[in-house]
């Protein structure tokens, strides 16, 4: 499981972004001892860390130096400040992306979830073509392949289906869904979701998995 | 500075002298003088009380225009001082000293005043940083009990952020000093943020957001474009029309030297009677007395953060059919080439 280690010392926001990151499915940890950050993290080793730069004993940016220079774990900035120039010195040193407080949870998980795609990636994992049961789905392509049948999904449709299957057995709420959709600037409508998700299904049925997705009423969708 | 007036200011002057003239007049008479010596003294006196004048006046008059001219040049009135030398005579002399005098009291007070405002401003940045911890935190809280509190409850939450982020934009508008950073960034992000961030607002509302995927870059600060688009969607929203298909399209217009944003709705519009106003502070207008609640300030905001980012804004609109909002960035040759 993904660890994700969250330095933050407002505890209601580090306990809620606890369960939210358990929630998705990572595993979350939380710095208690601020006072010897650096070696609590090494320690840990996670594979993804949330620091916010408002921390006791030393501040963030500097941690995040000092962190640099012995490791290159991924590090995503969450702050209540949120100017350009604040974003820029984050970068400089070394942060991976930077959030600004308050942020839309699902946003963070894109992020957190993009950030760990470009590690993999890094390492060579090829994420051009994702597997579902005995389904081949190409995401450079946009189809589905099964033995010598192949679908070809619409942008929309693929933004979803990669997001059910990343999320495979998980319920995915039609917020999260939007959020995705959104986020890559495909800006529709509830009915236009609906639409979607029902033409995947058909797509779905078509090539032999019928009921792939469920609907769970007032919860969301989930793919099985 | 007139002749004239200079003249008449010395009208006792010239009258004690007249009165002088004729005293003498009147004891060379009286002792038979010869007419000789009369014109004489008369042409000495004359010659010398011209030249006197005369002199008085130049040196008065040079000092003087350049002193006015200089008000009026000056587009700072108050630094007046520093382009003149100090004045030869008396009376220059004592005004150089009352002005340098009124002058210092004033760049104290200003300079009192402008600390007092900084503390302010640090004070309300500090204090928006931190409300802006319990907001995360209740964002947060409200994203894992989903069951319990529903879309409203998270629109309520975004119009406390947006209110929160509109003060944060005040103060950075209203101050002097420079804190944004330029650079090129890519349109279809800072929409694209923005969209986000108004998503659930919009799919309530069921206005439909249009912004095709563009690659227009522009010079600016992507955080407060941010703020600007905000506050225009959040107007396109709440003054939306009550009609079936609602919609807010955001397109991109290419010119030589300039890309202008346009975000077009089909809302309510603006009286022609309001338009000319909608950037002035604390302007409500129809709409704003009308619909919900407006503090005329967005729009101000808006329009201030550009003018110091150097973006131009302007509006358009027909009442009942649509409004346009203009966002022109200029183009940077120079930036073109050092890439």
């Amino acid at each position: 499981m993904v660890k994700i280690m969250i330095i933050e010392d407002d505890e209601s926001i580090s306990n809620e972004l606890k369960e939210l990151l358990q929630n998705s499915g990572y595993e979350a940890i939380i710095l208690k001892d601020f006072n010897n950050s650096l070696n609590e993290i090494l320690k840990v080793s996670p594979d993804l860390i949330l620091l916010d730069i408002n921390i006791p004993f030393i501040n963030g940016e500097l941690l995040l130096q000092s962190l640099r220079r012995s490791s290159n774990i991924p590090v995503i900035m969450v702050t209540s400040k949120n100017s350009e120039t604040d974003e820029a010195s984050s970068i400089s040193y070394g942060a991976d992306d930077y959030i600004t407080k308050p942020y839309n949870p699902n946003i963070l998980l894109l992020r957190i979830g993009a950030v760990l795609k470009r590690m993999n990636a890094n390492y060579g994992i090829n994420s051009n073509e994702l597997v579902y049961k005995d389904l081949i789905f190409d995401t450079q392509k946009g189809v589905i392949k099964k033995d010598n049948i192949e679908i070809v999904l619409t942008k929309n449709e693929m933004i979803i289906f990669s997001y059910l299957l990343s999320h495979i057995n998980k319920i995915v709420t039609r917020d999260e869904l939007m959020t995705t959709l959104w986020d890559n600037t495909e800006y529709v409508n509830d009915n236009a979701l609906t639409v979607n998700i029902s033409r995947l299904r058909n797509k779905l049925k078509e090539i032999g998995y019928v009921d792939a997705i469920d609907t769970r009423k007032g919860q969301g969708y989930i793919l099985s | 500075m007139k002749f004239k007036s200079f003249l008449k200011d010395r009208l006792y002057s010239i009258i004690t002298i007249l009165f002088c003239y004729f005293v003498i007049l009147l004891v060379l008479f009286a002792y038979k003088s010869d007419k000789a010596i009369i014109i004489a003294i008369t042409i000495i006196l004359l010659v010398t009380y011209i030249i006197l004048f005369l002199v008085d006046f130049l040196r008065k008059h040079k000092y003087y225009t350049d002193l006015l001219s200089n008000i009026d040049n000056l587009d700072k009135a108050y630094l007046v001082l520093e382009t003149l030398s100090k004045p030869e005579f008396y009376e220059g002399k004592l005004l150089y000293q009352a002005l340098y005098e009124i002058n210092k009291s004033m760049c104290e007070n200003v300079r009192l005043k402008e600390e007092q405002l900084l503390d302010f401003k640090d004070y309300i940045e500090m204090w928006i940083h931190e409300v802006k911890r319990p907001l995360a935190s209740l964002v947060l809280t409200l994203n894992n009990h989903e069951n319990i509190l529903d879309r409203k409850t998270k629109n309520i939450l975004k119009r406390l952020e947006d209110q929160v982020d509109q003060v944060l934009y005040y103060v950075r508008s209203e101050n002097a000093e420079k804190d944004y950073f330029i650079k090129e960034i890519d349109l279809s992000k800072v929409i694209k943020n923005v969209g986000i961030k108004n998503m659930d607002d919009l799919l309530d509302n069921k206005v439909e957001f249009m912004a095709p995927k563009t690659n227009y870059k522009v010079l600016t600060d992507s955080k407060w474009l941010e703020f600007i688009l905000n506050q225009i969607i959040n107007n396109s929203i709440k003054y939306k029309r009550n009609v079936d298909s609602s919609y807010i399209k955001i397109y991109v217009k290419d010119k030589a030297d300039t890309t202008t944003l346009v975000v077009e709705d089909n809302g309510i519009g603006i009286k022609p009677s309001d338009i000319k106003q909608v950037f002035d502070k604390t302007f409500t207008g129809t709409n704003g007395r009308e619909k919900t609640t407006s503090t005329g300030m967005g729009l101000y905001i808006a329009k201030n953060l550009c003018k110091k980012l150097g973006h131009k804004i302007e509006i358009e609109s027909k009442e009942n059919e649509y409004t346009r909002v203009f966002i022109t960035f200029a183009k940077n040759k120079y930036y073109d080439v050092l890439k």
